[in-house]
């Protein structure tokens, strides 16, 4: 397993936004997130990556606790030094990229693996620029993210997280916040890294491109997993009434 | 008095004026980022602090602020206050637009989307490199053109020095009037202050340019 995570509870104020999750990840599993939006699918992925800290549950990356419950019953996360260990495992895409727009496309690739990891400048710009060449856009490593399109600064954030070289990749809606002509060349990219057994976990409402690209599914309602297995056992035949009333609003 | 003679000494209380503004800006946009940080520290005690010393020097005259530093130390403890005029002086211009200063940096922190927050905590970079690398690099874009204001108020606000008697161009200006009983030395000192302020838009100007290769 990469990630474990058990029991996970969060709330927001008396909001249950998760209650009592657990799930996990195997090595090369790509895995598809899909529900209504408040149903806990991106504070899930936020738990995750550490950008919120869990109310109880434990958080396991390969085998080793990055939080456990304590007698009390309250979450305990092990010390924040520690913590970049955890941080360097997974990576996150963000539905609004989020690049760093003073950085040009080559600078956003290589400042956190030189400045984070210390690695050498020559190494992280030729992993860099590798990436670069898989997503495509090669051509624009010395441009600046506001002269990209939607579907391009995708791209260079999915490149960005890689270059970390994460043993799982989060995705938060990495199409939503673009035109419908750009998602294909951003599902395609991360088609094609499902293709050569990258770890992923993908937030998304396009259900055509789980089903194709997902080994599981899960469904999420209201803070719980509802219901989770094979594409097709969750989009062809789906058991829980929830799940076939999701579904139904995207027959249309 | 000779024009010439009139030029070259304001000439002098010019260079003064340059003086009070350059260490104005020395210690106070260091010091305003400073204070912009103590403002959201966690400690409520610093913030109160913070509070209430930035409403003071915003809620006060600056002249009167320059009096209370010049004077402040005789009246409030009978210090001798010979060779004290020059540093009260700059206390009270630093101290005064320091606050301004924190106050734009704190607008333009706050300004700043949370996901560039999020981006830089999953890369792992650390509060500091963040802060450094990600934030500060793009909230000097933001506040360049207030600080621009800013700055063009100082090269103004300079001329309260004449309030301690500090020999800078507005006070030159006043003295040489009186005894020359002459109107010329006020379109003087407005010719070098105007200038000042050509030179200063025009760099700040500049700066901003060089900072436009990215939006």
């Amino acid at each position: 397993m990469i990630i474990e995570m058990k029991n996970i509870r969060k709330q927001f104020g008396d909001l249950e936004v998760l209650q009592d999750i657990s799930f996990g990840v195997d090595s090369g599993e790509v895995v598809s997130i899909i529900g209504p939006s408040g149903s806990g699918k991106s504070t899930l992925l936020r738990c995750a990556t550490f950008l919120e800290t869990i109310d109880g549950g434990e958080i396991l990356y390969m085998g080793q606790h990055a939080a456990h419950t304590d007698a009390s019953g309250k979450a305990v996360y092990v010390h924040h030094k520690e913590l970049q260990k955890f941080r360097s495992y997974c990576g996150l895409v963000f539905q609004q990229f989020n690049l760093f727009p003073h950085y040009s496309v080559l600078k956003n690739l290589i400042d956190a693996p030189v400045e984070v990891q210390h690695r050498s400048k020559e190494e992280a710009e030729e992993t860099a620029m590798e990436l670069l060449r898989k997503m495509g856009i090669a051509d624009k490593a010395d441009a600046y993210p506001y002269q990209l399109s939607g579907g391009q600064q995708q791209r260079v954030a999915i490149a960005r997280a890689l270059a970390m070289k994460p043993e799982i990749l989060f995705f938060d809606e990495p199409t939503s916040a673009l035109d419908p002509e750009l998602t294909g060349e951003v599902l395609k990219v991360i088609r094609q890294l499902a293709e050569e057994k990258m770890t992923m976990v993908v937030v998304t409402h396009e259900m055509p491109f789980a089903k194709a690209v997902s080994n599981r599914v899960i469904f999420m309602a209201g803070g719980v997993i509802v219901e989770q297995g094979t594409p097709e056992a969750v989009f062809d035949n789906p058991k829980e009434e929830r799940t076939k009333q999701f579904l139904r609003v995207f027959e249309r | 008095m000779t024009f010439s003679t009139m030029l070259s000494t304001m000439a002098a209380g010019m260079l003064r004026t340059c003086g009070i503004f350059a260490l104005t800006l020395l210690g106070s946009l260091p010091l305003g980022m400073v204070i912009a940080l103590l403002r959201k520290s966690r400690f409520t005690v610093v913030r109160g602090i913070i509070r209430v010393y930035i409403s003071i020097m915003r809620g006060t005259p600056l002249m009167l602020q320059l009096l209370v530093w010049y004077f402040g130390p005789f009246y409030l403890f009978g210090w001798s206050i010979r060779g004290w005029r020059f540093p009260a002086m700059i206390i009270g211009f630093v101290l005064n637009y320091a606050a301004y200063f924190a106050e734009i940096y704190r607008g333009g922190i706050e300004s700043m989307p949370v996901g560039q927050y999020e981006a830089a905590e999953v890369l792992g970079y650390t509060k500091t490199q963040t802060f450094m690398r990600i934030i500060l690099p793009q909230v000097i874009k933001r506040i360049m053109p207030s600080v621009t204001n800013e700055v063009i108020t100082l090269v103004k606000d300079t001329s309260l020095a004449f309030t301690l008697a500090y020999q800078e161009v507005f006070s030159l200006a006043k003295q040489i009037s009186a005894s020359q009983t002459s109107f010329m030395p006020f379109v003087i000192a407005g010719v070098f202050y105007f200038i000042a302020n050509y030179v200063v838009a025009f760099a700040m100007e500049r700066i901003e340019k060089a900072l436009d290769y990215y939006r």
